[in-house]
């Protein structure tokens, strides 16, 4: 303050009064102003700015909610390996007694003639498995319609 | 005020409980019944065209023959029936596709049902079905006579059905509908839509069947020939007017003529059209059955000899007793329309 007196201070006053800011001063503030901001955030070393990034980021996903996933994570891993293991198992063969193939079968049997009096030799049938998992006979087909059987078509007698 | 209060509670606890001693009424009828009656409902056994099949019977008299559905004993060959514990083969004996029912019989004495008169029931009469749904054991039902129908979906039966209200399963086929006599008074021949309720073929009618089998040896649908409609105005208390007469068949024979008003047909009078269906169902081929119509004033009785109804022209399936098997139907299908 002891640079300048009452006078000095007076006329500087004075001819900023008539100061105005260079053209597009105001169209730039805001483009101005960011870059500014990043300039001075850039001066902070690397890693500081991404530990400060993580701590933001952290904060707003809730850490604590997310601490169940990799459990999840570990969990479904461990049933994928248990279930690879299932699949890739060998199927073991079926222990089952074989059969003579060239055992007698007959053949033009019914009620009308009871015996064909020829007696053939057929090859059997290769053995089907899936008849081990199904019912030997299918169940019987349970009655009950869902109408009178017969009707008239008109009132005639 | 606490009178009254007194007064309502003491009278919502008999109310209560004079509702619970209801229930258990029924609850303990319909389980005498059911113990009284189900070892003469049997379990039928057979195989078809397409696979084995299950149904329902009962036996009706103590000869063992037992009465079942058509579709249960009417195509099906191999019969077998459960009873008692044990399995006997059976033979058909009747297979009656226009009234919906069948006649098997095996050799052996059997409890019978006692037949009771399905005429008398009211609407609303209680009745219990025995049958045997799917591969259960025989099973009660309890409802109640829903109706006494003539037509279904727009289409005539062959005689009026009772329709009851008690839920059905598949394998039920052939089942006794009985009062609460223990008296059969229908044979189960279908569900309704939904399984909730079931026509049987009252039992009168099935008698007929039987009757005429006892009779003629074969089942003999009678017909005279006419055809009937509503007519504009009542006449005589009818309103079933003979609207066509077919040449050479008794109606004709015997003198009947179109226009005439129906006022009887034997015993059985006439007030509507459909009345004749029960008239027409209970005719047998060869009885001469006496027809009264109103032909304009003049009241006329004329003796009428029925013939075999159309239906009739396959003759009904009876079986020989060493066959046990259905004989075939001869029905033919229809040739494909070109495309």
């Amino acid at each position: 303050m002891d640079e300048f007196n009452d006078n000095e201070i007076g006329r500087l006053l004075r001819l900023k009064k008539f100061e105005q800011p260079p053209p597009g001063y105001f169209e730039n503030f805001l483009h101005e102003f960011h870059r500014r901001q990043r300039d001075e955030l850039l001066r902070q070393p690397l890693w500081k700015i991404a530990v400060e990034r993580a701590q933001d980021f952290m904060l707003r996903l809730n850490v604590a909610r997310l601490a169940s996933y990799p459990v999840a994570a570990a969990a479904v891993l461990v049933c994928a390996a248990v279930f690879s293991l299932k699949i890739y198992q060998t199927p073991q063969a079926p222990t089952v007694a074989q059969i003579q193939s060239t055992a007698p079968v007959q053949s033009d049997w019914n009620l009308a003639s009871p015996v064909s009096g020829v007696m053939v030799s057929q090859p059997r049938p290769a053995f089907n498995a899936n008849l081990l998992t199904h019912r030997k006979t299918a169940p019987p087909r349970y009655v009950l319609d869902s109408m009178p059987v017969s009707y008239e078509s008109t009132l005639r007698f | 005020m606490v009178r009254w209060l007194i007064f309502l509670i003491f009278a919502s606890a008999l109310s209560a409980q004079g509702q619970e001693q209801s229930s258990d009424s029924i609850s303990r009828e319909v389980r005498e019944l059911f113990d009284r009656c189900a070892r003469s409902v049997v379990k039928i056994h057979g195989r078809d065209e397409h696979s084995d099949l299950s149904g329902s019977g009962f036996f009706v008299d103590p000869t063992g023959t037992i009465y079942t559905s058509y579709s249960v004993g009417g195509e099906a060959t191999n019969f077998s029936v459960e009873f008692g514990g044990k399995k006997f083969p059976a033979r058909q004996m009747i297979a009656d596709l226009r009234s919906g029912i069948a006649m098997l019989k095996i050799d052996s004495a059997s409890p019978a049902l006692p037949i009771g008169r399905s005429e008398q029931l009211p609407v609303a009469a209680p009745v219990v079905m025995i049958g045997y749904p799917l591969d259960l054991p025989e099973t009660p039902s309890f409802g109640m006579i829903a109706g006494f129908d003539r037509k279904y979906l727009d289409r005539y039966l062959t005689t009026t059905h009772l329709r009851a209200n008690l839920a059905t399963q598949r394998g039920e086929a052939g089942a006794p509908l009985l009062n609460m006599k223990g008296e059969v008074v229908g044979i189960v021949v279908s569900s309704l839509e939904n399984s909730s309720s079931c026509y049987a073929l009252p039992i009168e009618a099935a008698e007929k069947i039987r009757s005429d089998f006892v009779r003629f040896g074969e089942v003999r649908h009678g017909w005279i020939g006419a055809h009937l409609a509503e007519a504009l105005e009542e006449k005589g208390g009818s309103r079933a007017e003979m609207t066509e007469v077919l040449e050479n068949t008794p109606a004709a024979n015997s003198g009947i003529q179109p226009g005439d008003i129906l006022l009887q047909v034997g015993r059985k009078e006439i007030h509507q059209p459909d009345d004749i269906i029960d008239a027409s169902f209970f005719l047998s081929a060869g009885d001469t059955v006496p027809i009264t119509v109103l032909r304009g004033d003049q009241k006329l009785t004329l003796k009428v000899q029925a013939s075999f109804h159309p239906a009739s022209q396959h003759p009904t399936m009876i079986a020989a007793p060493s066959m046990n098997q259905a004989l075939p139907l001869g029905l033919q299908k229809a040739p494909e329309p070109a495309p």
